[in-house]
Formats: C-alpha cells, sequence, structure tokens
C-alpha cells in the first residue's frame, strides 16, 4: 500500500517503490504528459516530474510554496501546461490565469483548459500586462518561468498591476537566456540585485537557491512585494 | 473614469463607486470577441488592483463568483482558439513544409540506401542507385524481366547476383514504390515551397533563391522575426554553435551560418567570403523587410548586390599574404 505525506497545502508525497512529488487529480482518470497516476484510499494522485517542471523542483528544493486550494494564481510563460495542470489540482476552488506568447504551446494550453475549468488560457506577451488587464483579478502568487533577458522587469510590470498586498512571486530564472556567455552564478547575483533594486517599490527576497540537480543554471527565486 | 472589462465598460466615481455599467450579453462568442478588441487598447485600463470580479458581481453581470469564473473561462478559452486558428499564416505553412522537407530527405535517403544493399544481393552490376533503382525495380523486380531493349539487358543476363524467389521480390518491389513515391513527395514539397515563396517573400525569393529563403524563415520562426533581426545576426543563422564558441571563448567568430549555401557565397574565394556574406546578407535582411512590410517586388535589389560584389572582387583580386600570428600561442607538437 503506497504511502502519502502531505508537504503543503495541495501537495503530496506518494511512497510507493520511491519517493514521488504528486498533486490531487483534478481530472479524474486522466494524464497530462505522461506521469503516473496512484490512488491511495481512493483518492487519485498525479505523480510531478520536477525535472520537468521549475516548480515541482523548487518545493523539493524545500521552497515554501504559498498556495492554498483558493488561492488566484497568474502564471506567466504556460507553454503547454505541464506545470499548469500541477498548478491547477494545488488550487482546484481558486483560478489560474495562464498567459502563453506561443500559439504552438498555446494549442496544447486549450487542450487542458477544456478540460479543467480553473485555467483561464490567455495567449498575450507577459511584458505587456496591459494587453491582458481586461482578464485578471488581482491575485496572490504571480509564478513567471519566461526565459526572457528582462525577466526581472516584467516581474516587476506584472506584480504592480495585479499582485495582491502580501501576494508572493515565484520565479525560475534561466541565466543562459539573459547571457549566454557570462557565468551563472554572476548573472543570478545581477537579477537578484535587480528585483530587489531596480524597481519601486521593488522585491524583498525570501529565499533564493539553484534548482540542480533538476534543472541546470536555473536559479529558484520567492520574493514579496512591497507595496 | 472610464474603465474597459471583459464584460463591459464601467464608469467609476473617484472613489471607485460604479455610477454607470455598460454590459455586454453573456453570448461568448461575443464577449470573446470583444476581449480580443480590448488587447491593443491603450486607455480606460483597469487600474492597478482593479477587482474585477468583485465589479462583475456588483454591476450584475455575474450573480455569483462560480458564474464569474465559468464564463470568464470560457470566454478566454473561445478567446485563445480565435487567436490560435488565425496564427497559421502563410510564412508558418512554409516553414512546416521546410521541416517536412528535412524529415523527408533523412527518411528517403535511408530508404534508399537500405533498398541499395538489398537489391545488390540480387544485381549487384546494375549501376544505379537512388530514384533510378526503386524505379527500376518497380518496373522489372526480378532482373530476369529486363527486356532485350533496355540497355542494362547484358548485364542482367551475365549478373552474378543470385535468383530474386517471388516472394522476395513482392516485398522489394512494395519497398520501392514506397521509395519512389517518396521521391515524388519531395518533389511536390519543393514546388510548393517555390510557389509560397514567390507568394509571401518574393524579394527574398530574388535574393536567396526559394529554398535558402524558406530556410532562413524556419530558422528565424517566422517572416516577421526574420525582417527585425539585423543583417549580422541573418549571416550567421545557422552558426550558432561557433557563434557561441566564440563568444564564449576566443574562437574565431563565422563568417557565414546557413546563407553558405548561397551561390555567390560558396563560389567566392576564400578570401573574400566573409566580405560577400556580409554583403548578401545585407540584402537579404533588406528583402525580408520589403516582404513583410510592403510586399512589392523590387528588381534593383539583386543588381545592387551584385555590384557591391564585384566592387569586393575587383579590390581583392589576391589572397593576403599570409602574418605570422602574433601573441598566439605556438603550436603545441603532437606527442606520440
Amino acid at each position: 500500500m503506497p504511502e502519502v505525506k502531505k508537504l503543503s497545502d495541495g501537495i503530496f508525497e506518494v511512497i510507493k517503490d520511491k519517493k514521488q512529488l504528486a498533486t490531487k487529480n483534478l481530472d479524474l482518470g486522466k494524464t497530462v504528459y505522461g506521469e503516473k497516476l496512484i490512488t491511495v484510499e481512493g483518492v487519485e494522485y498525479r505523480t510531478w516530474d520536477p525535472r520537468r517542471s521549475k516548480l515541482g523542483a523548487m518545493i523539493l528544493k524545500r521552497f515554501n510554496i504559498p498556495l492554498k486550494k483558493d488561492s488566484k494564481v497568474l502564471y506567466l510563460g504556460a507553454a503547454s501546461g505541464t506545470t499548469v495542470s500541477h498548478v491547477s489540482d494545488i488550487v482546484s476552488e481558486g483560478a489560474v490565469y495562464a498567459v502563453e506568447f506561443a500559439p504552438r504551446s498555446m494549442r496544447d494550453l486549450i487542450g487542458l483548459a477544456s478540460r479543467r475549468k480553473n485555467i483561464h488560457p490567455i495567449l498575450a506577451d507577459a511584458g505587456k500586462p496591459d494587453s491582458y488587464s481586461h482578464l485578471v483579478e488581482p491575485v496572490d502568487l504571480i509564478f513567471q518561468d519566461v526565459a526572457q533577458p528582462n525577466q526581472a522587469e516584467i516581474a516587476a510590470r506584472n506584480a504592480t498591476r495585479f499582485l495582491k498586498k502580501d501576494g508572493n512571486l515565484l520565479l525560475s530564472i534561466k541565466a543562459r537566456s539573459i547571457d549566454t556567455a557570462a557565468n551563472p552564478k554572476e548573472v543570478f547575483k545581477e537579477e537578484v540585485k535587480k528585483l530587489e533594486q531596480a524597481f519601486e517599490p521593488g522585491f524583498e527576497i525570501l529565499n533564493a537557491k539553484d534548482l540542480m540537480p533538476y534543472h541546470e543554471d536555473h536559479l529558484g527565486v520567492l520574493a514579496k512585494f512591497k507595496k | 473614469m472610464k474603465i474597459n472589462t471583459w464584460f463591459g465598460v464601467l464608469d467609476t466615481s473617484r472613489a471607485g463607486e460604479i455610477l454607470e455599467s455598460r454590459l455586454l450579453s453573456k453570448d461568448i462568442r461575443e464577449l470573446a470577441l470583444y476581449s480580443l478588441s480590448l488587447r491593443e487598447s491603450r486607455s480606460n485600463l483597469p487600474p492597478e488592483g482593479f477587482d474585477l470580479k468583485a465589479v462583475a458581481l456588483e454591476s450584475g453581470f455575474a450573480e455569483s463568483p462560480a458564474e464569474y469564473y465559468s464564463l470568464l473561462h470560457e470566454v478566454t478559452l473561445e478567446a485563445a482558439k480565435v487567436q490560435v486558428s488565425g496564427a497559421l499564416t502563410p510564412d508558418q505553412r512554409i516553414i512546416q513544409a521546410v521541416e517536412a522537407l528535412d524529415d523527408l530527405n533523412e527518411t528517403t535517403n535511408s530508404l534508399s540506401e537500405r533498398l541499395f544493399e538489398w537489391y545488390g544481393g540480387y544485381f549487384p552490376e546494375s549501376g544505379l542507385g537512388g530514384e533510378d533503382l526503386a524505379r527500376f525495380i518497380v518496373k522489372y523486380g526480378s532482373r530476369e524481366n529486363v527486356g532485350s531493349e533496355d540497355p542494362l539487358y547484358p548485364k542482367a543476363r551475365n549478373s552474378m547476383g543470385a535468383k530474386l524467389e517471388p516472394a522476395d521480390e513482392v516485398l522489394l518491389k512494395g519497398f520501392a514504390e514506397s521509395v519512389c513515391s517518396l521521391y515524388e513527395r519531395r518533389r511536390q514539397i519543393e514546388i510548393y515551397i517555390e510557389d509560397s515563396m514567390e507568394l509571401v517573400a518574393p524579394n527574398l525569393k530574388l535574393i536567396a533563391g526559394p529554398m535558402l529563403g524558406a530556410r532562413l524563415i524556419s530558422l528565424a520562426g517566422s517572416l516577421e522575426k526574420l525582417a527585425e533581426f539585423p543583417s549580422s545576426t541573418i549571416q550567421v543563422i545557422g552558426a550558432s554553435k561557433a557563434l557561441f564558441k566564440h563568444l564564449r571563448a576566443r574562437a574565431p567568430s563565422p563568417k557565414h551560418g546557413i546563407i553558405y549555401s548561397h551561390p555567390l557565397i560558396n563560389t567566392a574565394p576564400w578570401w573574400v567570403r566573409g566580405k560577400v556574406a556580409r554583403a548578401v546578407a545585407s540584402k537579404l535582411s533588406l528583402a525580408a523587410r520589403i516582404d513583410f512590410y510592403s510586399g512589392e517586388k523590387d528588381p534593383s535589389l539583386i543588381e545592387k548586390l551584385e555590384t557591391k560584389i564585384l566592387q569586393i572582387k575587383t579590390l581583392n583580386l589576391r589572397p593576403p599574404e599570409k602574418k605570422p600570428k602574433s601573441g598566439a600561442k605556438p603550436k603545441k607538437k603532437r606527442r606520440k
């Protein structure tokens, strides 16, 4: 019989042969990207591969993920929806505003969103929050994984517009998309500094760790917006 | 203060009270199209931290949070679908065709080789390969069926190849038919790309030729992106490995990427290749911009390019004398 340990709201560790990160499946019987389904005492869990998800890696790196079942999340850089599906599991009574710019990825995301009522897909440029400000309500968490050179600026613009007071920002910074040639450690230092100082009112960094061994040259950042 | 939202226009007082609201009907399609029309709007944006849901409930657009989210879900989904279906522009079709062509080339070559090896056991002297061999097998099957009118008749009579059993013959013929149809498909795609390039990017086609032009669009991601690239980027598209090696370490910069397949570049003598590549890239970038922004064909572009190339060549008739490398490390002798 597999064993289940609760890590935080909606996030579990299922132990079957080995420890696996998992969320309660909102879309019963269906998988999204070939992950495993494990049923324990009548509850269906969907395993979560930290190597395919920055958020998954952050959880295993002991980031304190501020999500509850009724949280509202603005997810920038939703891609095909691998991680979005798990966020949708966690905020089962909340909402995920999933912003993605590439039409090809949006195609997959639409497939996912049509089966999960709490995902609201938005095809738009995360760098231009004005273009979706008529759709998005104030949110508790912004998760950003956009692989753009100006990620700090994008985060600040969205936080100003949409983040609630005391809301959090979770950021995955890819060193290679900021400067391909520079040393990742230097890039991370610069970016963290930028988050803290370059914008008004700026972020307070709560936690910053690299995502090794799950993702190379990536930094996970949990920050609070000083509003 | 007027505020645009996905469900209507609101007029609020400074304190945030709703004075007036013009709400849309709950027709999903209509709401989705309206939401799309607001994307580019720069006026009447909701202020920072504006609570859309609360206002929707207050103004009576939705009766409950559940209804609000349900409508929002349907509307965003519908809007995204409209955008995705509009995203398949003609240049995207060219990209699909180019990528299909690359896959097809790879498959055709490996299947052709397999056919060559396989049939070689039965008629090694044929001297045929590729499409000719495939057609030969489809036509005759076993070499015993080659008629006396065929120039290969004497070779087929005296071949050292093994006898082809009927069961193997059926198999090989079918296999050869598939290979033939792959070659056929390849021609079809090439024609498609030529025709579409003439419509989508006539200037790029003029300067680069249809295949190189299409490949450039494919590597850039779209004609729009290609038009936005500086010509120095176009010069080294497709040489990213060499470029990053250059940026990271002290490797020499690449002179050309995929544009190397351009006849003006690959026929140029080595000492002007970099200069020629630069000239070609600059005209390619101009061509892409004309194609994306105006779409009119400008034949003077190719003339200007040719004059420029001629100028480069007349100024650099002889290869430069090789300078002894100064400051560079002496080459290490290889030890055995």
